[in-house]
């Protein structure tokens, strides 16, 4: 039973949008003969969701599937995910994952200290000497290590996608945020990875998070600096080597689950 | 190939000598040019204050006057951009003139547009003396992609161009907004009179006498009395000092005049009342005449 | 402050042109002025479509007519949930609607997070441009400010003004009941809301605090991710001249089973404020404007003037139309004549908005409600008068040529101008040659050359 107030607040607001879409009607001319038409019109756009004109990148063309079609996709994300103050390292396979994070925070002087999202449990964290935590993140962590949805060559950009197995929080809070993705899963462009996204998730999730490096500001004097509210540092695990050969992570993701492991 | 000469309200009201320059460089194409004499103004400075009525009054008036010529010349980037791009918006309500109009747009040409692709000349050398730089006036540059132009025709004519920083960059004129906005407009001519100075440049030429008028204007005013402002066509057609093809124009035979109408009470007011206050002796300034062309190479050598 | 703005603007200008090196822009242009032409076509169905999709998400849609109507359901809904405490990050509605101070008036504190904006309510500015809200000041007024305000030692580096702001902001992101966020696009197919931001605290506060309101224009909704994805390939790159923003964030809904994060409650207001009635009118091409600042960012008058003497929330040639339209004509100062219609902002628009064309339009407004002064519109009178008239208009050029060659002497240069000492304040007025060219043009022929002397 809603209270008065509120029931009073629902009726305004009803109103309101009466007002509102009047007159969005009567401006635009509107004509209630043509409504049915356009609405299917509007569901044809909606249903077909046409692509506008993108950068083409050198191999976009070549089917997903093709051997070797990750190199210069590859090598475009890279340059770009470079461009935008992420750094990157190739890793040939995820069980050497946790030594290059200990080496990346070693070489930083961070603490060996990381909370992650949960899919990366499995990964010997021990042997990498570092303390590992699968949790919701705290305030005060300072490295959180995440998988992403895809990659996007055109942009140097990580999808990262909410649930309950991938918190969002983990790249935003710490100053440190360490992304792992399987080179496998490079796209071209942002129309490519929403097609994934589209393709893998019945519904959009909460929250896509479309990541290039670290946080900055440019607000003082049109300076740029790296780490406003976000990290300060984007450190990026390129898994899989792109040959296609004897690569037994990108089986894994062939089945479409966007989570790495 | 008949072309009318729309010379300006501003030409002819303060430097008739880029009507004549103009003239001379059309005449250079082999073509008839005619100077309508009723030509008045094309309208823009009502059209860009907001008053339609009378900038589709003197639409019409320019329609009239120019329709029947295979092409229509304007030594101005503003103004050759109101009667092309602006003259039809004009007529949204009235589908015979849009067409009417439309079709005079097509056929109407910024003058070194219409000297580089149009009906295109050869520049004979004038022996320029000292370096010069371009200022690409807003209208004819973003209108009419008035860009190259001008500068092939500076090339063709071998007469060396700096570029300045910031070319492009509006002076601040605007019509009627450097006299409302006068703070501001001063401040953005401020910063053009910079980027020609940094040139090292004696000479800055341009387009569109608005322009040059207020970059003229405040140059003096920082008390910079040697750098030339010069309209692109009478850089063109050289300084006059020089010999030969200079005087061409007074050769032509074939040349075709419409007088001006000015009538007798303004002719005989004039002569009345205000010969004498005529500011100099001999020659009328900047008349065309090879005489005057030796004395009054350009305003600015008057100084 | 010119010159820190030239330098900024310098930046601006130099980054755009680099991120659309090898760009086709024109196409990508057209692309996107289509897919907001689109939308607004058929306004009132996609808004009803996207208030059916971000309902089934789980959020809340409401529906503002007017600025007030603004802070009343914002107020509404924090009242409801007991809030105490908002953060912001960056938007422009909400400056339309003083937001801000009416949180505070309900005593709700509010803190900015975005950094620019951030240092403006400290100092208790509005904001001079809608990307670099802080573009006017510089690093040492900053420095100041955060000394005084944060009681610390002042600071000189930017990195570290910038740290010191991040710290303090933190508990804030914390431990606020409600994060407030604006929304670059909202889209109709997925009911989400789209935001482009670089410092995180996009993220931030549409994440962390139990609700979320965004408040959008209604001008804002494009049809499908795909649209969006479109307009933020050209966004970023007209606006701060990056190939992408560090972050693009699509919000759908509330948090959903299972999830550690995320708001529990959705709000989307969409607010109106005086955006219908500018569909199906000669300025409806400004709904399409996605507020990227490349307008200001090229403009040489915004340069000079900076963003406050525009006199409202939106700055350069795009608020030299929103104001007005906004607020109306009747108390928009002059706001459509403050441009030379260089044409650079219409140039570099991405989404092919006509500014110059839409100031005329305002221009013409102007004059028909009789909102021009009496001097000028006498002026424009007599101009007609002559310019009809050739044979006067003649005889008073050839007066005024004479009068004022002669008034300037051999200099040639008048320093003074009868209705004109706008213009003669600042720069000297070259001077007439002395007689007009048809005078001379006649004369010549009469003199010399035979053929064809035609009236």
């Amino acid at each position: 039973m809603p209270s008065m107030a509120e029931h009073a607040n629902t009726l305004q607001n009803v109103s309101a949008k009466d007002c509102m879409l009047a007159r969005v009607r009567s401006a635009r001319g509107a004509d209630e003969s043509s409504r049915e038409e356009e609405l299917q019109e509007i569901a044809r756009h909606l249903a077909a969701h046409p692509r506008g004109p993108r950068l083409m990148i050198e191999d976009d063309v070549v089917p997903a599937k093709a051997i070797g079609v990750v190199g210069s996709m590859r090598t475009r994300f890279l340059e770009r995910a470079r461009g935008m103050a992420s750094t990157c390292e190739e890793v040939p396979s995820a069980n050497q994952v946790a030594h290059a994070v200990a080496a990346y925070l070693t070489a930083n002087g961070l603490p060996r200290v990381v909370v992650a999202w949960p899919e990366f449990a499995s990964l010997d964290w021990r042997a990498a000497e570092i303390d590992f935590a699968s949790r919701p993140v705290a305030a005060t962590d300072l490295v959180g290590v995440t998988g992403a949805f895809c990659a996007i060559a055109e942009t140097g950009t990580l999808l990262l996608l909410s649930g309950s197995e991938t918190p969002a929080t983990t790249s935003m809070l710490p100053e440190t945020h360490i992304a792992v993705v399987h080179a496998d899963r490079i796209v071209a462009n942002m129309e490519d990875a929403l097609a994934l996204v589209r393709n893998d998730h019945k519904r959009l999730p909460r929250a896509v998070h479309f990541v290039s490096g670290p946080s900055r500001t440019a607000d003082i004097e049109q300076t740029i600096v790296l780490g406003a509210h976000g990290p300060y540092r984007v450190h990026i695990l390129l898994v899989g080597s792109g040959t296609g050969s004897g690569d037994d992570d990108r089986e894994i993701l062939r089945g479409g689950r966007h989570r790495f492991i | 190939m008949r072309v009318g000469l729309l010379v300006t309200c501003l030409v002819d009201l303060f430097r008739p000598s880029i009507g004549f320059s103009a003239l001379a460089l059309l005449e250079r194409t082999g073509a008839e040019v005619f100077i309508p004499s009723r030509q008045t103004c094309c309208g823009q400075p009502a059209y860009n204050s907001g008053d339609r009525r009378t900038a589709r009054e003197l639409a019409l008036k320019t329609l009239n006057e120019f329709e029947h010529f295979d092409y229509v010349v304007i030594p101005s980037g503003s103004c050759a951009g109101m009667v092309s791009r602006h003259y039809p918006e004009l007529f949204n309500d009235d589908s015979d003139t849009q067409h009417r109009i439309a079709a005079l747009g097509a056929r109407t040409f910024e003058l070194t547009d219409f000297l580089s692709n149009v009906l295109p000349v050869t520049i004979p050398q004038v022996g320029r003396q000292g370096r010069l730089t371009y200022h690409d006036s807003c209208a004819g540059l973003r209108e009419l992609g008035v860009k190259q132009q001008p500068r092939s025709l500076l090339a063709n004519a071998n007469i060396e161009l700096i570029e300045m920083a910031g070319a492009e960059v509006c002076c601040g004129f605007g019509g009627t907004f450097s006299v409302k906005f006068g703070d501001i407009a001063t401040r953005m001519a401020d910063n053009k009179c910079e980027q020609i100075t940094a040139t090292g440049a004696n000479c800055v030429a341009l387009g569109d006498l608005g322009c040059m008028l207020h970059i003229e204007g405040r140059l003096r005013r920082r008390g910079d009395i040697t750098t030339q402002v010069l309209h692109i066509a009478e850089v063109l057609t050289g300084s006059r000092r020089a010999s030969a093809g200079s005087d061409a124009s007074d050769k032509t035979p074939a040349r075709r005049y419409i007088c001006f109408f000015a009538p007798r009470l303004a002719g005989a007011a004039q002569s009345w009342n205000l010969s004498r206050y005529t500011s100099k002796p001999g020659p009328a300034r900047n008349c065309g005449t090879a005489a005057c062309k030796r004395h009054y190479a350009t305003p600015r050598d008057v100084l | 402050m010119q010159a820190s703005l030239r330098n900024a603007q310098g930046r601006f200008i130099e980054g755009r042109a680099q991120a659309l090196a090898g760009v086709d822009f024109e196409n990508l242009r057209d692309a996107a002025a289509e897919i907001r032409d689109r939308v607004l076509r058929n306004l009132d169905l996609y808004l009803e479509h996207f208030e059916r999709t971000a309902t089934n998400a789980g959020a809340q849609v409401h529906w503002a007519e007017t600025s007030s109507d603004v802070n009343r359901i914002v107020l509404d809904i924090a009242r409801r949930h007991g809030v105490r405490r908002v953060i912001k990050s960056k938007s422009m509605v909400s400056e339309e609607c003083a937001l801000n101070d009416a949180l505070e008036a309900a005593g709700i504190a509010v803190v900015e997070t975005d950094l620019g904006e951030y240092i403006l309510q400290l100092a208790h500015e509005p904001p001079s441009h809608i990307v670099a809200p802080v573009v006017h000041k510089s690093k040492d007024e900053i420095s100041d400010l955060f000394a005084r305000i944060h009681r610390t030692p002042r600071k000189t580096a930017i990195p570290e003004l910038c740290r010191e702001a991040r710290e303090i902001m933190r508990p804030h992101f914390v431990s606020a009941d409600m994060g407030i966020s604006g929304a670059n696009f909202l889209i109709a197919e997925t009911g989400s809301t789209l935001i482009v931001t670089n410092e995180g605290n996009g993220r931030l506060t549409t994440t962390l605090p139990r609700i979320h309101v965004a408040i959008s224009g209604i001008e804002k909704v494009v049809a499908t991710l795909e649209d969006a994805a479109t307009l933020v390939r050209l966004l970023p790159r007209s606006a701060t001249g990056q190939s992408i923003t560090n972050y693009v964030t699509i919000n759908t809904g509330v948090r959903r089973d299972g999830e550690l994060d995320g708001p529990e409650h959705f709000h989307i207001i969409l607010v109106d404020a005086g955006r219908a009635k500018l569909l199906g009118s000669e300025l409806q091409s400004m709904l399409r404007c996605i507020r990227c600042g490349a307008c200001m960012n090229h403009c040489p008058v915004y340069q000079n003037v900076g963003g406050h003497a525009y006199g409202w929330v939106y700055p350069g040639p795009m608020g030299s139309v929103l104001t007005p339209a906004f607020v109306g004509l009747e108390n928009a100062g002059d706001l459509p004549n403050a441009s030379t219609f260089c044409g650079e902002c219409a140039v570099v628009c991405p989404v092919k908005i006509p500014l110059p064309d839409l100031m005329r339009k305002l221009r013409e407004q102007q004059v028909e409600r009789g909102l021009r002064a009496k001097r000028e519109r006498v002026a424009l009178k007599m101009w007609l008068a002559l310019a009809q008239r050739p044979r006067l208009y003649a005889l008073t050029t050839a007066l005024a040529a004479r009068m004022l060659s002669r008034l300037a002497g051999k200099k040639m240069l008048l320093h003074w101008l009868p209705f004109a000492s706008g213009w003669t304040k600042g720069r000297d007025m070259p001077a007439p040659a002395g007689r007009t060219f048809r005078e001379l043009y006649r004369e010549k022929t009469r003199k010399g050359v035979k053929s064809d002397v035609r009236d």
